[in-house]
């Protein structure tokens, strides 16, 4: 049997039901966002542990020129390491049916000898390579579904400068590769590369390799120290032109997982702690007012013998029904965004099974969140009704306590109608409730901001990073460094039309406590296809002394314009050499560092190599380009332009769609139900008011105006400050986006911020029209003669 | 004799609450005449209200008619009733629906900025005797003086009815007495047609004219050869 006290609660809930579910849903945003981040959270990293675990990923990697494989026995005899795997990894040139543009392969080689002990892989369909078999191979997954491959399937592929057809047994995917993209590409490309594992020896003789490796990864024992074995291994292959291991931390893979991860974490807090607070004022607006109307309910209740404790507990319980409302909501939905997401994941992550995992502890949490936040919302309003001694609030209230606006008080005065001086005065009595209303606006408009600028800082990254700074159409890398004679057949390809040749070299560079490992590319002087661009726009010029590096390069090592800078090079004579920093280049895509040419070379001690070449080629030739390049033995990694930047956008622009439409329903939910809310809120407190108006021979529309006016005033005034706070929010939330891998450009265009205002007025408008109409149904004389 | 400010002829009205049928008015037939001062007498649920709000455009009849000068309002839309009661009816009510945050001058502006040919609010404060006070807000002011400030807005149209629905009915005598006072007092110097409410027989010898109510009849009508001056009554 229910209370006689609840039964009160049920029937006001449902005469507010109105804005019982305005405060619901602004609340359901928030915990919805925090469900969705924690259980995608939850997911990737469970999924990310167990798939490491069982498939054996390793914690350390590197590369070598040409090791022995009886140097990889001696790497498992260094203290901490658990298991070595000596491998043969390359890549090749392959010819897909169809395609004009050459695919990368990347040939990862598996043991014959023994079962593979690390990076084991997970076979989707078909079966392993048979021992001794040399044309059989394994496919990546995302490689195969983008080229539609299956099982039984031949690929052509040119293998040390040997036409050779591979058949597919096998479907599959590997720990290391759950970012499935060649090292350093920000987005994968799916149907320009792929992994393929083939039979050791197979790929070992076709590189002369036999008998040695030229990659390997290790597996350390619990509680092994990562640095000392990194500085071991190092020393035991440097004769072997090892080019420095590294932890998962600098893994190209796993480092993407991690960026995303910690994009996560920061979104997983900042959305609820907004959205909640937003939800938090809104429900003590509500249960202020409700106190308010009921004061005299209050007194009777007292009267009757009620505690003050059970009256607000009465009332807190209201609260609390909003909360549940609101987590039901949030939940469900963000259960439900949850695994839009990791629908969206799957192209770039690729596990064997990425299955939503609902983070119930996150729903616990944003019950707690928010009962409190509700609490704090009611807890003032509902003691001050309870400490008001029953007699004294069974009298009607006295007349609110006003006085002129400060405005007002500065003399505009005469400017002012009767109806605008309420609406000042109004905001002014009630500051608080005002400011909250602004920032709940402010909310909706900056949330607005978010989508449209994520499309404008995308666009001008591809403008920029595709037309001003890479003017090439193609770049093409050679499987070893090679001669000027080359960079001749190069330069000579059909349809070339210019050709400026690349030294690049694998180097650490360090500084202080920092260092990273990267390629630093040799450019030539005078080179125009890759230009190297300042923060302003101007093109830098890499000196003969010093190395030009990525602002973020700089910022990781935490050097400056003009520091010193030690470059250890890690082939070849692995010289030793510091450079000034003598530029910073503003890039968005990856880290880099480039030196002068001639200075590389000189560093290198080699006189006109090159490893590759940018180039600029004749449409109207392409095909004959095509056909030439992937033909060309030595030409192992080819990048187009444009196709990159189509699989760029097909890829991005299908996750800034999908966010953009997120943001959007959020922004007209929190703009709708701010302004819902308080004119509601504003009608109720008013209606005493409003209907005097009427009575007196105001008209509806003219009462109206009276009541909205205000709104109006507040409308306008969060406007600004919303595309104030929607440029700060776009430059937090770019910047807990923007990792190593991609940095998004703040740019918001004209446009971004229009929409902006176009959706918050238009869904103050829509509520304004929903109060307007229940104005209309306003009972003047019952309002009029029932005691306030 | 003049012809009536209002005539109501058959005037019935039946609110539906639910499932049951409230008769407010059964067949009410009554003229009031320019000057005049009416008092309604009856006990609750008489119709003396339902009676006043269909005089003053707040609400309209089920059946029958009333005339305003010739004028029919028995079929008023709501625009029209809007314009009747911007022109031509001042209302004043038991609670005195003052807007809290405007001061008494800028409570009776609100009025005079909307209607034809209103007096300036300064004199209609000062015709109810609130001429020191009329930079105070609701808040500030006594509920005597609040209730003149309604009184003030109401007549400062210069309406030519002033219907007033239990106008002392919050008040204690002697702030009654004032307020009946300028009620009586814009009758007299204005020729302002004024019906008044209340439950309060002896507020009867100040009228022209008692009507007394019953279950939705006027049952006794009674003229008064000569008003008595408000200061005198008692109760």
């Amino acid at each position: 049997m229910l209370a006689a006290l609840d039964r009160k609660l049920l029937r006001d809930i449902g005469r507010m039901k109105g804005q019982t579910i305005a405060v619901s849903l602004v609340m359901a945003c928030g915990l919805m966002m925090m469900t969705t981040t924690r259980s995608l959270i939850r997911t990737l990293e469970g999924t990310r542990e167990t798939y490491y675990q069982t498939n054996r990923m390793a914690d350390v990697f590197g590369y070598v020129k040409r090791a022995p494989l009886a140097a990889a026995d001696r790497l498992a005899e260094i203290a901490g390491v658990a298991a070595v795997e000596p491998r043969v990894v390359v890549d090749v040139t392959l010819d897909l049916p169809g395609v004009d543009e050459p695919a990368t392969g990347h040939i990862v080689s598996l043991p014959e000898e023994k079962p593979q002990s690390l990076h084991l892989i997970f076979l989707r369909s078909g079966r392993m390579p048979q021992i001794g078999e040399r044309r059989e191979v394994v496919v990546s997954e995302a490689f195969a579904e983008a080229n539609h491959l299956q099982p039984g399937d031949t690929l052509a592929a040119v293998i040390n400068g040997h036409r050779d057809t591979l058949r597919i047994v096998g479907i599959g995917l590997s720990p290391e590769f759950v970012f499935e993209a060649r090292a350093g590409e920000t987005l994968p490309d799916n149907k320009r590369f792929g992994v393929i594992w083939m039979n050791y020896h197979a790929v070992a003789i076709a590189y002369n390799l036999d008998g040695a490796f030229n990659d390997f990864c290790i597996d350390l024992a619990p509680g092994a120290n990562a640095a000392t074995v990194i500085e071991e291994a190092d020393r035991l292959l440097a004769r072997y032109g090892a080019a420095g291991a590294y932890t998962r931390k600098d893994h190209a893979s796993a480092a993407r997982l991690n960026d995303e991860l910690r994009v996560l974490h920061a979104l997983s807090v900042a959305y609820p702690v907004i959205f909640l607070s937003v939800a938090a004022f809104m429900v003590n607006a509500v249960l202020a007012r409700l106190v308010r109307l009921q004061r005299e309910q209050i007194a009777q209740l007292k009267a009757l013998g009620y505690s003050s404790r059970d009256v607000g507990w009465h009332y807190l319980k209201f609260a609390l029904v909003i909360v549940v409302i609101g987590t039901i909501i949030g939940s469900i939905a963000g259960r439900f965004m949850g695994e839009w997401f990791v629908n969206l994941y799957t192209i770039f992550f690729r596990f064997p099974a990425l299955d939503f995992r609902m983070d119930w502890s996150a729903l616990g949490l944003a019950l707690l969140i928010s009962s409190a936040a509700a609490t704090v919302g009611v807890i003032g309003v509902v003691r001050q009704a309870v400490k008001l001694p029953p007699a004294e609030a069974m009298r009607p209230e006295p007349p609110a306590d006003f006085k002129p606006s400060w405005l007002e008080r500065l003399g505009f005065t005469r400017w002012f109608s009767p109806q605008f001086r309420m609406a000042l005065r109004n905001i002014e009595r009630r500051p608080w409730q005002a400011v909250f209303t602004i920032a709940g606006l402010a909310l909706a408009t900056g949330l607005m901001v978010l989508p449209g600028a994520m499309s404008d800082s995308l666009n001008y990254l591809l403008t920029y990073q595709w037309n001003m700074a890479q003017r090439q159409d193609v770049v093409v890398f050679l499987t070893e460094p090679g001669s000027g004679k080359a960079f001749h057949d190069l330069e000579h390809l059909p349809g070339v039309v210019t050709a400026e040749p690349v030294r690049s070299v694998q180097a650490r560079i360090h500084f202080g406590p920092h260092t990273r490992k990267i390629p630093i590319t040799g450019t030539p002087r005078g080179g125009n296809l890759n230009r190297l661009l300042d923060s302003k726009g101007n093109t830098i010029v890499p000196p003969e002394e010093g190395i030009v590096m990525s602002a973020k390069l700089a910022e990781v090592l935490g050097a400056r314009l003009g520091d010193e800078v030690q470059i250890e090079v890690l082939e070849g004579q692995r010289a030793k050499r510091t450079a000034p920093i003598s530029g910073l280049i503003e890039d968005f895509a990856g880290i880099a560092a480039y030196m002068d040419l001639r200075a590389i070379r000189r560093l290198l001690r080699e006189d006109s190599t090159i490893n590759g070449a940018y180039l600029t080629v004749d449409n109207a030739r392409w095909p004959d380009f095509m056909r030439e390049i992937k033909d060309t033995p030595r030409s192992s990694i080819v990048l187009i332009k444009k196709e990159q930047l189509a699989a760029f956008r097909k890829t991005t622009g299908q996750m800034v769609n999908t966010l953009r439409a997120f943001y959007f329903v959020l922004a007209v939910i929190v703009a709708f139900g701010v302004v819902y809310n308080s004119a509601r809120i504003a009608l109720s407190e008013r209606n005493r008011d409003l209907a005097t108006l009427r009575v007196v021979g105001f008209s509806q529309r003219e009462v109206a105006a009276v009541l909205l006016g205000e709104l109006t005033i507040l409308v306008l005034a969060a406007l600004p400050f919303g595309l104030l706070f929607g440029r700060g929010l776009v430059g937090y939330i770019l910047s807990a986006v923007s990792t190593e891998a991609v940095r998004m450009p703040v740019r918001i265009e004209l446009t971004t911020y229009s929409v902006a205002l176009t959706v918050v007025l238009s869904a103050a408008v829509a509520s304004f029209a929903v109060v307007s109409r229940m104005l209309r149904k306003l009972d003047l004389v019952g309002v009029l003669k029932a005691r306030d | 004799m003049a012809s009536p400010v209002f005539l109501a002829q058959g005037l019935r009205k039946v609110y539906h609450t639910g499932e049951v049928d409230v008769v407010a008015l059964s067949g009410v037939d009554v003229e009031f005449h320019e000057g005049e001062l009416v008092v309604l007498l009856g006990p609750s649920g008489s119709g003396k209200s339902t009676l006043l709000n269909i005089m003053g455009g707040l609400d309209v009849p089920t059946s029958g008619t009333l005339d305003y000068k010739g004028w029919s309002l028995t079929h008023a839309d709501e625009k029209t009733l809007t314009q009747f009661r911007r022109s031509c009816v001042g209302f004043v009510f038991q609670f005195y629906n003052l807007i809290p945050s405007l001061t008494a001058r800028e409570n009776v502006a609100l009025i005079t900025d909307i209607s034809r040919d209103p007096m300036k609010p300064e004199d209609a404060l000062e015709l109810v005797g609130l001429g020191p006070r009329m930079d105070h807000f609701p808040s500030q002011l006594s509920g005597g003086e609040q209730q003149r400030v309604a009184i003030a807005r109401a007549i400062a149209k210069r309406p030519e009815v002033l219907l007033c629905d239990e106008p002392t009915g919050a008040l204690d005598v002697t702030t009654g007495l004032t307020v009946l006072e300028a009620i009586e007092q814009i009758n007299r110097e204005l020729g302002t047609l004024a019906v008044i409410i209340t439950h309060n027989a002896a507020m009867a010898e100040m009228a022209d004219r008692v009507l007394h109510l019953s279950d939705g009849h006027i049952v006794k009508t009674r003229s008064n050869e000569t008003r008595m001056p408000v200061r005198s009554l008692q109760w």
